[in-house]
């Protein structure tokens, strides 16, 4: 199941052009049905991994990097997440892309991604990993690029340039690794210790592909891509690599220096704060739902780096219900785009009884993004803020607070201005497709139970934490 | 010269010379005896490299050194593509079309003469047949363009092969011979006399003016931007590599710089190298024409080549010989697609063109397969033979040029992302509206060299063992 959770969706990506010749339909379906398996295969393991056992697929490659696919725990709950979403996100798009140019490459695109993705987290070698986090920055350049207007295009090209540019800093914090420690195997690193520089170059290389800042500005400007591919790119897929890496690199591999972690926290505030800022001035539907995920990864930087095992379990919840619930969001401002021609909040309002649904769904989302008990965004957020409190470092904990309060601010405002007050200039539009609407209300209804059955995400996540956890207080 | 690859040589020869009668009744003849000759040498090549049985015995049975058959598979893949591509871009009734395909032939022999012969003067023999045939290849279409491209090739390649000759006579009088064994042996003494040394030099500057290493760069932007389409291709993918390039490693393992026999040459060599990255990229930023921002990329990935040469390890080697090969898979790619891109609008300036991906969907992706491996994106090709590079370059303790680089990638992508973006994403162009894409046989080259860059990127595992082979033969 290891392999085909990789092989599938890689390969079928370029079987694509080749469904699209017999028939659109027969393409769309064979795209659903790629992302689907891909789910079920990543899923499937689950009961191995739960039963304390891993599985391992290796091929020999010469001088050390050796291709290897691992499935543990962590991998296991990465994949599942981002496959899930990435599924409903092509159920969606069946009605949404239907209007535009260069479908096929588009499906292609999502389910490359979706593979290298898979690839990316299952791999248990750095030198793989960075070369599936090339393939991802691939397929999201393409995705970006959707339109093909100027603008378009210079800022598919924005977001590749940044994101290969801190993957190439990557790749030197690799080379650090494979010269300091002789392999670049995750499974004998294990525990091993880091040095500075290449920790702080391998961050670089996160912090771009995350959208934290210094390297936030291509978020929000992929944002003229399709709201599928946005919801791709923030809920499910692009920047939650970052986090795992993160969680990868530095929570269950290599025991980081405190003060390395400090600095990651200090980061992680401003961005948090900055974002969170920008996001209660912008107009542009998308762009702020942009900046508050720039903003909610944060959090859950400050659940890794906090160094103890509330918070890092925080974190891994956090990952899933940030997924969820921001993939939903992006989803029904996909609805509202479509069905308003506008992405410009001043020019909606009212929206609520044209479409009762997706206003539901939006609200939902929101409510979980906020951390509003008993959506499943609380417990996470809880278990964050109340590692970093045992962390005790202060400073930290109120840019935090105050980021979570600008994120309550950011959001009811955007859905005032959205859903609620006087119509602005627009016909009343109709809801959005079945298939569309089905998709954004599962997510938020997912969001609800997710934080009714707590109970079980969260043994998981405890259960990864005491099983691979490294340095956790 | 190393008899087991001759027939290599004289077949094309011997092709070259029957061409012109043969087609003196039927024009086509020409072209199918050229794409004949072409793919049977190919053929035999990959009979005796990647047989089952050679494969599974680690590549021990290949016969020499294995850098000259590796080199001869390249030579004859390039030329073929070239070949095959030139018969179907050519205008019926071309009037020189059995020549054209004469000198191709000829040049191939004379780089089969180059990568195979064991010492300087068989190599500079071969060298000036190579840049002669060179230089009538490039006027093909009789433009004014070709002949400005081919007058600046003659004149300043003119100063390389004196450079060389000189070197040559100079090694004569101080070494008593001219085999590469002897240089080696030479160079392995405790302390090699400096005329030796200095001849080496001397013939190494005549080969870096060849190979386009700024600063004797200039030559190459104008004679591929002039050259004939399909010419352009057979130059920056084979032509200069052989001449140059080829000859730049065969120097750098001869002067044993893996074990700092020559410290102040490897040390110019690999500034050098690095220099070309950096102004090749940055240069190729400000093109606004297909064919010289390709050229101006090629000064720099060339220059990767070079740095890796100069530093000489046996890894740096094979990261350098890695890099040769694939430098001759995208540029070929990337020039015949500028080449369809030519035919199908009539223009090479950017900024007439845009929104061919439409018109022209197979030139746009094969092109895109291209560039991600010269930027050196996983898993294609490009990004094993950079990585090798670069980690040799670690290993060795120069980092400074080993994060250098890796960052000039970065500008790689970017000019690269520019050309992408105004040839065939962005709005349609004037020049787009009427084009449509070119036939099957046009592409078939491209779709195969990219077939070639995807494989060699996933089997790299095998590719790696043959050229850890050669580099272990060729340098100790």
């Amino acid at each position: 199941m290891l392999t085909t959770a990789v092989a599938v969706p890689v390969f079928g990506a370029f079987l694509i052009p080749f469904a699209a010749r017999i028939s659109t339909a027969a393409r769309n379906t064979f795209a659903v049905l790629l992302g689907l398996f891909t789910f079920l295969a990543a899923a499937s393991l689950a009961g191995t991994v739960l039963g304390g056992q891993t599985a391992d697929f290796l091929v020999s490659f010469p001088r050390g990097f050796d291709f290897i696919l691992r499935a543990d725990l962590l991998s296991v709950f990465m994949a599942s997440v981002s496959a899930f979403v990435s599924a409903i996100i092509l159920i969606y798009s069946i009605d949404y892309i239907s209007h535009y140019e260069n479908q096929t490459e588009y499906y292609a695109m999502v389910v490359l991604f979706l593979g290298s993705m898979m690839g990316l987290v299952f791999s248990a070698n750095l030198l793989w990993m960075y070369v599936f986090w090339e393939m991802t920055g691939f397929a999201s350049w393409r995705l970006v690029g959707f339109f093909r207007s100027d603008k378009d295009v210079a800022k598919a090209n924005k977001t590749i340039l940044v994101t290969v540019f801190g993957a190439l800093c990557m790749l030197v914090g690799i080379i650090m690794v494979y010269f300091d420690h002789g392999t670049l195997d995750l499974r004998q690193l294990h525990g091993a210790t880091i040095s500075y520089a290449a920790a702080a170059f391998i961050l670089v290389g996160i912090l771009s592909k995350s959208a934290t800042l210094p390297f936030s500005t291509w978020l929000p400007d992929a944002g003229v891509a399709p709201s599928t591919v946005t919801s791709l790119l923030h809920a499910a897929v692009l920047v939650k690599i970052g986090v795992y890496a993160y969680a990868r690199i530095f929570g269950v591999t290599f025991a980081a220096p405190d003060s390395f972690s400090n600095l990651v926290l200090y980061i992680a505030g401003a961005s948090a704060l900055v974002s969170a800022g920008a996001a209660l001035i912008d107009t542009d539907i998308k762009r702020i739902i942009a900046y508050s995920t720039v903003s909610q990864i944060a959090f859950i930087f400050l659940g890794l780096a906090s160094g103890n095992k509330t918070a890092f379990a925080g974190a891994m919840l956090y990952i899933l219900m940030h997924s969820i619930a921001k993939g939903g969001l992006f989803l029904c401002a996909g609805i509202i785009e479509q069905n308003t021609h506008t992405k410009d909040i001043n020019r909606m309002g009212g929206l609520f009884s044209s479409m009762p649904v997706t206003g539901v769904a939006f609200a939902l989302c929101s409510l979980s993004v906020m951390g509003i008990p008993p959506f499943g965004g609380f417990f996470s957020k809880f278990l964050v803020f109340s590692g970093a409190a045992q962390n005790g470092n202060l400073p930290v904990m109120l840019m935090f607070l105050a980021g979570a309060v600008m994120t309550l601010l950011y959001l009811v405002r955007l859905f005032y201005k959205i859903f609620l007050g006087e119509a602005a200039g627009h016909g009343n539009p109709k809801e959005g497709s079945w298939t569309m609407v089905a998709s954004v209300m599962a997510l938020a209804l997912i969001g609800l139970a997710l934080g009714a059955l707590i109970h079980y995400p969260s043994a998981y996540v405890d259960l990864l934490t005491n099983a691979l956890g490294v340095n956790l207080q | 010269m190393d008899k087991g690859l001759l027939a290599y040589l004289l077949i094309p020869l011997l092709s070259a010379v029957i061409i012109p009668f043969a087609a003196r009744r039927r024009a086509l003849l020409a072209d199918i005896l050229a794409n004949v000759t072409l793919l049977a040498g190919l053929a035999n090549i990959a009979w005796l490299a990647l047989r089952p049985s050679v494969i599974q015995g680690g590549f021990a049975d290949i016969p020499g050194d294995g850098f000259s058959l590796l080199l001869v598979g390249a030579v004859y893949l390039v030329a073929l593509c070239v070949t095959f591509f030139s018969a179907w871009f050519m205008p019926e009734g071309q009037p020189n079309r059995a020549a054209y395909y004469s000198l191709l032939l000829v040049s191939v022999s004379a780089m089969t003469g180059v990568v195979t012969s064991t010492d300087f003067f068989t190599l500079y023999v071969f060298i000036e047949v190579l840049a002669v045939t060179s230089f009538a290849l490039i006027t093909t279409d009789e433009s004014a363009g070709g002949i400005e491209g081919a007058l600046k090739y003659f004149f300043l390649t003119f100063p390389a092969s004196a450079l060389i000759i000189v070197g040559v006579a100079v090694m004569l009088l101080s070494l008593g011979s001219l085999s590469f064994e002897s240089l080696r042996i030479a160079m392995s003494a405790e302390a090699p006399a400096a005329a030796v040394t200095f001849s080496a030099a001397l013939i190494l500057l005549g080969f870096l003016i060849k190979s386009g290493v700024v600063p004797f760069h200039t030559w190459t932007p104008d004679a591929y931007q002039g050259a004939y389409a399909p010419v352009s291709a057979h130059l920056a993918g084979i032509v200069t590599k052989i001449s140059g390039v080829y000859a730049i490693i065969k120097l750098a393992t001869l002067l044993r710089f893996f074990d700092g026999r020559a410290q102040a040459l490897s040390e110019m060599l690999m500034f050098l190298g690095m220099l070309s990255i950096a102004v090749g990229a940055l240069a190729a930023l400000r093109q606004t024409d297909f064919k010289r921002m390709l050229a101006f990329s090629s000064i720099s990935q060339v220059g990767y080549i070079v740095l890796a040469a100069g530093l000489g390890t046996p890894l740096a080697v094979m990261g350098a010989v890695f890099h040769l090969i694939n430098h001759a898979t995208f540029k070929t790619v990337l020039f015949l697609n500028s080449a369809s891109v030519e035919k199908a609008t009539g223009t090479t300036d950017m900024d007439k063109l845009g929104g061919l991906e439409h018109s022209m969907p197979w030139t746009s992706w094969t092109s895109v397969v291209a560039l991600l491996s010269t930027a050196g994106v996983p898993p294609l090709s490009g990004f094993w033979s950079k990585l090798l590079i670069i980690l040799a370059l670690w290993e060795a303790g120069l980092r400074g040029y080993a994060v250098m680089a890796l960052l000039f990638s970065i500008v790689t992508l970017a000019y690269f992302m520019m050309m992408q973006k105004k040839v065939f994403f962005g709005k349609k162009g004037q020049a787009a509206e009427s084009s449509a894409e070119v036939s099957a046989p046009l592409l078939a080259p491209a779709v195969l060299m990219c077939g070639i860059i995807v494989a060699l990127g996933l089997l790299f595992p095998y590719f790696y063992t043959y050229v850890k082979v050669v580099a272990e033969r060729i340098i100790l």
